[in-house]
C-alpha cells in the first residue's frame, strides 16, 4: 500500500509541472458557403460577422467558417450579394 | 508619435473616443460629432458596426417609449421605481422618460419605420404590470443600418475590429483607451478628452443550458468588456447582485417574444394549458414566478399562440422570423414545429449583466457620468434600470453632450512617461497569451469559468454557494496565465476570458454582501429570503481599491422626485394569478 501511496505521490507532483499536450476534433458548425456561388475577395460576410467567426479559406479563396462561436444572427446569409450562405441551427441547439 | 517606441504600438489623439458601437455608442458618436463639426469623434468596435452590439439585426419594437397621450415622464418613473423594488436613481429615469419622445421623433425622422394608427399616431401597446410604454416596430430589422448610415454622413471616424481592454489614466482622470487589433494583433493607443463607453451587457456570464458556449440571450461579442473596463478605471459598479435572467426559448435562447405576442393576444402558460402570471413584462418578480411555476409539477412553461388567428400567427411570424432574432423561424421549422398547432418551450436564461433589462451596470448620474472624471457610459453597460433600447439612445445623446461641455474645459492630455509605462504594462499582459500556444485554448477556460457561475452564482443563490464560488474565481484567475492564443482571433477570446472572470467575481461579491432578497429572482437569497427595506434600501456599489481589491461601499437611495406609496411600491409583488381568481376567470369563461 505505502508503495502505491508514494508513487501517487509522486505522480501528483509530476502532474502539476508536467507541460502541456493537445488534440485536435472536427466541429458541424452552422455557417454553410456555397463555394460554387460565393465570390473571391468579396469579404461582405467576413465583415457583417460580430463575432468574427467566418474567414477566408486560404485553401479555396472561398469564405467559411472558421471558428465554432455563432450566433445564428443571420447577418452574413441577409448581407451575402449571391445568396452563398445558408446558416443552420448549431447543432446543440437543433 | 512614438511614445511606447514599440512597431506594434500605434497612437492616435482624439477629442472624444466612443468605445462599443452599438445603439448608445452610435448615437453617442453621431450627436458629438454633430456638435463638434470640426472635432475628432473616433467610434472604436470590436466587431463591425454595420452588424454590431445587442440589435445587430434589429429590434422588433421599443419597450419603453413615454409617449405623450398614452404615458407622462412621472408615470414612467413610478413603473420602473415598482419592477425595481424601489432602488433606483429616480433622477435618472427622469431624465430618460423626458428626453424620450424627443429620441424617438429623431428616429422616426431617421426613417425608422414605427407602428401608427390609421390616423396616424403612435400604436403603443400595454405590456408593463401598470401602464403603456410599448411601441411595435414591425419593420425594425433597418435600425441598424439607419444608425451606421448616420454615423458614415456625420463624419464620425471608424475603426473597425479593435477591442479595448484598458482605460488609459492620468492620475484619477480617464484620458484614453488601450486596446489591440483582433485582426493583425497590433496595439491601438487612442488619447481622447473624454471617453464613452457603451460596450453592452455582461452577456457571456452563465453558461447556456444547452452548452453552447455562444448560444447565448445576448449577443456574445457583448462580454462585459464595458464593465471591466469601468472597474479597473477605479469607477462605481451597482446593483451588480441583481442579475440579468430572462424567459426565453427553450433551446433556441432567444426571447419568444411576449413582448410582440402580447399585443395579438399571446400568453405564458403552464403545461396544464393555465395562465399563472399577469403580466409578462420582464421583471425579477415575474421571473420568480416563472422559475417557480417551471420547476414545479405544472411545469414546463410554454407560449401559447395556437389559439390566434392563422392570419394574425402570419403577422407575429412576419415579425418575428424577419427582425432581432430571425431564425427563431428556421428553429421551430427545424423540430417540424409551428405556432399554430405547438406550444412554445420555454425556459429561462443563463445569468447576466445588463441595466437594459435589469439594473447592473456602471453607476451613472442623469448626465450619464461615472465617478471617474473624464469617464461616461451608455446603453445596456450603464446602471439606468430597464433602459432597453430607447434608453441607449437617450443615455448615448445625453453622454455626448455632457462629454462635449466637459471637453471645452478641459486642457488636452499631453503624453507624459507615465503614460508610456501604463501602456508597457498593458501591451505585455495583452500579448502574453500569444507566448503560450500550447496553453490552455480559451474555449476551455471559458466553458470552466462560466460552468462555476451556473453552480455557484445562479438564483436562487446562498452564502455558502457564493463563498465556494469566490475560492474557484480566486483559482480561475491564476489560471488565466496559463491561457494561450495562437492567433490574434483567439487573443480576443482569451482578453473576453479576463472580462468575463471579472464580471463573475464582481456578480459573486455583490450577491453576498446584499444579506436579503430583493427584486424576485435575480436576487433570490435562501439564507436571505424576505426583503429587508429597513436594513437594505440602498445602492450596492463595488470599486477597485487603491490595494487592486474588490471593494463594496453602499449609497443612499436619493430621494424620490415622483413619490411613491408604501402599497404601490409593492405593486410588481402581485403578479400571480391565484388559483381562486383562475377557476373564477374559466367559470366566466364558461358563462
Amino acid at each position: 500500500m505505502s508503495e502505491l501511496r508514494d508513487r501517487e505521490q509522486a505522480k501528483a507532483l509530476q502532474a502539476r509541472s508536467v507541460g502541456a499536450a493537445q488534440t485536435t476534433r472536427r466541429f458541424d458548425v452552422p455557417v454553410v458557403v456555397d463555394a460554387s456561388k460565393c465570390i473571391t475577395g468579396c469579404r461582405v460576410c467576413i465583415e457583417s460577422c460580430p463575432v468574427d467567426c467566418l474567414a477566408v479559406d486560404v485553401a479555396t479563396g472561398k469564405a467559411h467558417m472558421r471558428h465554432d462561436e455563432c450566433w445564428y444572427c443571420l447577418a452574413c446569409e441577409i448581407d451575402c450579394p449571391k445568396d452563398a450562405i445558408t446558416v443552420k441551427m448549431p447543432f446543440l441547439l437543433r | 508619435m512614438t511614445l511606447s517606441g514599440h512597431s506594434d504600438v500605434t497612437i492616435v489623439q482624439v477629442d472624444v473616443v466612443v468605445v462599443g458601437g452599438g445603439s448608445a455608442g452610435s448615437t453617442a458618436a453621431i450627436f458629438a460629432q454633430q456638435a463638434l463639426p470640426r472635432g475628432r469623434v473616433l467610434l472604436l468596435e470590436k466587431a463591425n458596426i454595420k452588424r454590431s452590439g445587442a440589435i445587430a439585426i434589429g429590434m422588433d419594437g421599443l419597450n419603453n417609449a413615454v409617449i405623450p397621450g398614452h404615458a407622462t415622464p412621472e408615470q414612467y418613473v413610478k413603473e420602473i421605481t415598482m419592477a425595481n423594488d424601489g432602488i433606483v436613481n429616480q433622477r435618472a429615469l427622469l431624465a430618460y422618460a423626458e428626453n424620450s419622445f424627443a429620441m424617438l421623433q429623431e428616429l422616426d425622422r431617421w426613417g425608422v419605420k414605427f407602428q401608427k394608427t390609421e390616423t396616424g399616431d403612435f400604436d403603443v401597446k400595454k405590456v408593463h404590470h401598470n401602464g403603456n410604454y410599448v411601441l411595435p416596430m414591425p419593420e425594425g430589422y433597418d435600425l441598424k443600418r439607419i444608425l451606421t448610415r448616420r454615423i458614415k454622413q456625420a463624419g464620425v471616424k471608424v475603426v473597425n475590429r479593435v477591442m479595448a481592454t484598458r482605460l488609459l489614466l492620468d492620475g484619477e482622470r480617464v484620458i484614453g483607451v488601450i486596446g489591440f487589433d483582433t485582426r493583425d494583433g497590433g496595439i491601438q493607443v487612442i488619447y481622447a478628452n473624454a471617453v464613452i463607453l457603451c460596450c453592452g451587457a455582461s452577456g457571456r456570464l452563465g453558461l447556456p443550458a444547452s452548452g453552447y458556449l455562444y448560444g447565448t440571450y445576448e449577443n456574445p461579442a457583448n462580454a462585459g468588456d464595458g464593465y471591466s473596463l469601468a472597474y479597473h478605471a477605479g469607477a462605481e459598479l451597482t446593483g451588480i447582485e441583481c442579475f440579468q435572467i430572462n424567459p426565453l426559448i427553450k433551446d433556441y435562447n432567444g426571447p419568444a417574444c411576449a413582448y410582440v405576442t402580447g399585443p395579438f393576444g399571446g400568453h405564458t402558460v403552464n403545461a396544464r394549458g393555465h395562465r399563472f402570471i399577469e403580466s409578462d413584462y420582464w421583471s425579477g418578480h415575474m421571473m420568480l414566478e416563472f422559475y417557480r411555476e417551471l420547476h414545479s409539477e405544472n411545469g414546463p412553461v410554454f407560449l401559447k399562440l395556437d389559439h390566434l388567428a392563422p392570419e394574425t400567427l402570419l403577422e407575429i411570424e412576419r415579425v418575428l422570423h424577419r427582425t432581432e432574432r430571425p431564425s427563431r423561424g428556421r428553429f421551430h421549422a427545424g423540430r417540424a414545429q409551428s405556432y399554430a398547432t405547438d406550444l412554445v418551450e420555454m425556459h429561462i436564461s443563463e445569468i447576466g449583466l445588463c441595466s437594459g433589462h435589469s439594473a447592473s451596470g456602471v453607476w451613472v448620474n442623469e448626465r450619464g457620468e461615472t465617478t471617474v472624471r473624464g469617464l461616461y457610459a451608455a446603453g445596456d453597460m450603464a446602471c439606468v434600470p430597464h433602459n432597453y433600447l430607447l434608453g441607449a439612445l437617450v443615455y448615448g445623446r445625453i453622454c455626448a453632450e455632457q462629454a462635449l461641455a466637459y471637453l471645452a474645459d478641459q486642457p488636452p492630455p499631453a503624453p507624459r512617461p507615465e503614460h508610456a509605462e501604463q501602456i508597457e504594462a498593458e501591451r505585455l499582459r495583452v500579448l502574453a497569451p500569444l507566448s503560450r500556444p500550447n496553453g490552455i485554448p480559451h474555449h476551455q477556460y471559458e466553458y470552466k469559468v462560466r460552468r462555476l457561475v451556473n453552480d455557484y452564482l445562479q438564483p436562487p443563490k446562498s452564502g455558502y454557494r457564493l463563498e465556494l464560488a469566490l475560492g474557484y474565481l480566486e483559482r480561475a484567475e491564476q489560471e488565466l496565465t496559463e491561457v494561450g492564443a495562437e492567433n490574434p482571433h483567439d487573443l480576443m477570446r482569451v482578453m473576453e476570458c479576463h472580462f468575463i472572470r471579472d464580471c463573475a467575481e464582481m456578480a459573486a461579491r455583490a450577491s453576498l454582501y446584499r444579506t436579503e432578497s430583493r427584486w424576485g429572482l435575480y436576487h433570490y437569497r435562501q439564507d436571505y429570503p424576505e426583503l429587508d427595506d429597513d436594513r437594505w434600501r440602498v445602492h450596492v456599489n463595488l470599486k477597485k481599491s487603491a490595494q487592486g481589491a474588490m471593494h463594496l461601499l453602499e449609497r443612499p437611495v436619493a430621494p424620490y422626485v415622483v413619490p411613491l406609496g408604501a402599497e404601490e411600491l409593492r405593486s410588481y409583488h402581485r403578479l400571480r394569478i391565484s388559483p381562486e381568481a383562475r377557476s373564477i376567470a374559466a367559470l366566466g369563461a364558461r358563462v
